[in-house]
């Protein structure tokens, strides 16, 4: 089975009793489509009440997790977001299939450093391809609705 | 007829059954007979319901409700004025497109493009006015639910609001963007700095960079991502406001990986 072939199993795929409200987005894997999904994600968030700052941090966040995605994808990828709304806190997966060349993120980079810094956990799983292919790379985020500013 | 809640389709037919003869011998009468008047005005006090639950179906979208009601029953008293019963339809199939269009071209002519933004803009500014003080009092950032009871306003309204200033900020970066690269777009910039970031293996790589902003940029950056301040925090430290350190961040992050985009 084709999902079968996912690291998006788990999350907003398949809702399990009592979870939030998922929506999923599947936009082609170009800078093209990253404005409309960054919306999608603060609009989320001032919905579920997040703060203006948790807001605006998910914004940003989902915005270089996608660039990050966007820059390794393969031609014609397909970019999936599984946003999961749950009470005080928004989950994102999201996966697109890698170019073999690519290799894997960079997770010591500054650029992670600040996703670390906007979010609450974020973490990237790899699923290996077949045969050569490049495999599918999976960034999940969580974020709390409200910031606990640090003393 | 008072309450103006009270007309739906199912009851439509017959809460209006008695103006059927009226209008047939309004229909009737040589334009210049004394009773037409009255029977004008019957009409149009029997049906002004039916206009009012048309422009309540377009309340909420910038314009005020009165407005509306006065614009809708202008359709109507269109319809009762042009309606011909001997063409066969009903008053209602020719006056609910009437009174309709009447109101989209009023939107059209006097909304869209103008008040409703400008409403947005002021909404925008209100809810910008609460930021200070309630961030002081929450120690946070507020979140919509708080500022929608400061301001006595319904949340989504203050959402729609804060969407406002996002379409304003979104467009000042791209701008900024598009002038200091010429043909590249926002998402090249943004695709190509990470892998260009990852180069970048700790502080000391970075510190070149950090140092070539202006100091308040670098402060603020600083703060935000080896700090683990809030923007809330940071505006408080910094003396600036949420939106404005949001807008920083934004541009300076921007503008960094744009530079490390470019070879030297």
């Amino acid at each position: 089975m084709n999902t079968d072939r996912s690291l998006l199993n788990g999350h907003a795929a398949s809702p399990a009793p009592g979870s939030g409200l998922s929506i999923e987005l599947h936009t082609t894997a170009s800078a093209i489509a990253i404005p409309t999904i960054r919306t999608v994600a603060a609009d989320l968030a001032a919905r579920a009440d997040f703060d203006l700052d948790s807001i605006d941090d998910l914004r940003m966040a989902v915005d270089d997790v996608c660039a990050m995605l966007v820059g390794i994808a393969v031609l014609n990828a397909t970019l999936s977001c599984c946003f999961t709304v749950r009470t005080d806190r928004i989950e994102l997966a999201a996966e697109v299939d890698a170019d073999a060349l690519a290799g894997p993120l960079p997770t010591k980079s500054f650029g992670w450093r600040v996703l670390e810094s906007l979010t609450n956990e974020v973490s990237v799983q790899y699923l290996p391809g077949v045969q050569g292919q490049g495999g599918k790379v999976c960034i999940t985020l969580t974020k709390d609705a409200v910031a606990v500013p640090q003393t | 007829m008072t309450s103006p809640g009270a007309s739906t389709a199912a009851t439509r037919d017959g809460e209006y059954a008695h103006l059927v003869p009226v209008q047939r011998r309004y229909a009737e009468l040589a334009s210049d007979d004394p009773d037409r008047q009255r029977l004008r005005e019957q009409l149009i006090n029997g049906y002004r319901p039916m206009a009012e639950h048309i422009a309540r179906r377009f309340a909420g979208r910038g314009e005020p409700l009165d407005d509306l009601v006065q614009v809708a029953t202008m359709g109507l008293i269109n319809a009762v004025d042009r309606f011909e019963p001997d063409r066969g339809s009903d008053f209602f199939s020719f006056a609910v497109p009437t009174i309709t269009g009447e109101v989209r071209r009023y939107f059209r002519d006097h909304g869209w493009s103008t008040r409703v933004p400008r409403r947005l803009k002021d909404l925008h500014i209100a809810i910008r006015g609460t930021l200070a003080e309630l961030s002081q009092q929450l120690g946070r950032a507020p979140r919509p639910s708080e500022i929608a009871v400061r301001l006595e306003l319904p949340v989504a309204e203050v959402i729609e609001g804060l969407r406002a200033g996002d379409a304003y900020r979104s467009s000042s970066l791209d701008e900024m963007l598009g002038s200091g690269e010429g043909s590249a777009t926002l998402g090249e910039l943004m695709g190509g700095l990470d892998s260009d970031l990852a180069l970048i293996d700790d502080r000391e790589a970075l510190r070149p960079l950090l140092a070539g902003l202006a100091p308040r940029e670098r402060t603020i950056l600083t703060l935000r991502f080896f700090r683990q301040m809030t923007q809330t925090q940071i505006a408080d430290q910094v003396g600036i406001s949420q939106m404005h350190v949001s807008r920083v961040l934004r541009q300076t992050l921007a503008d960094l990986r744009a530079r490390m985009s470019i070879p030297d």
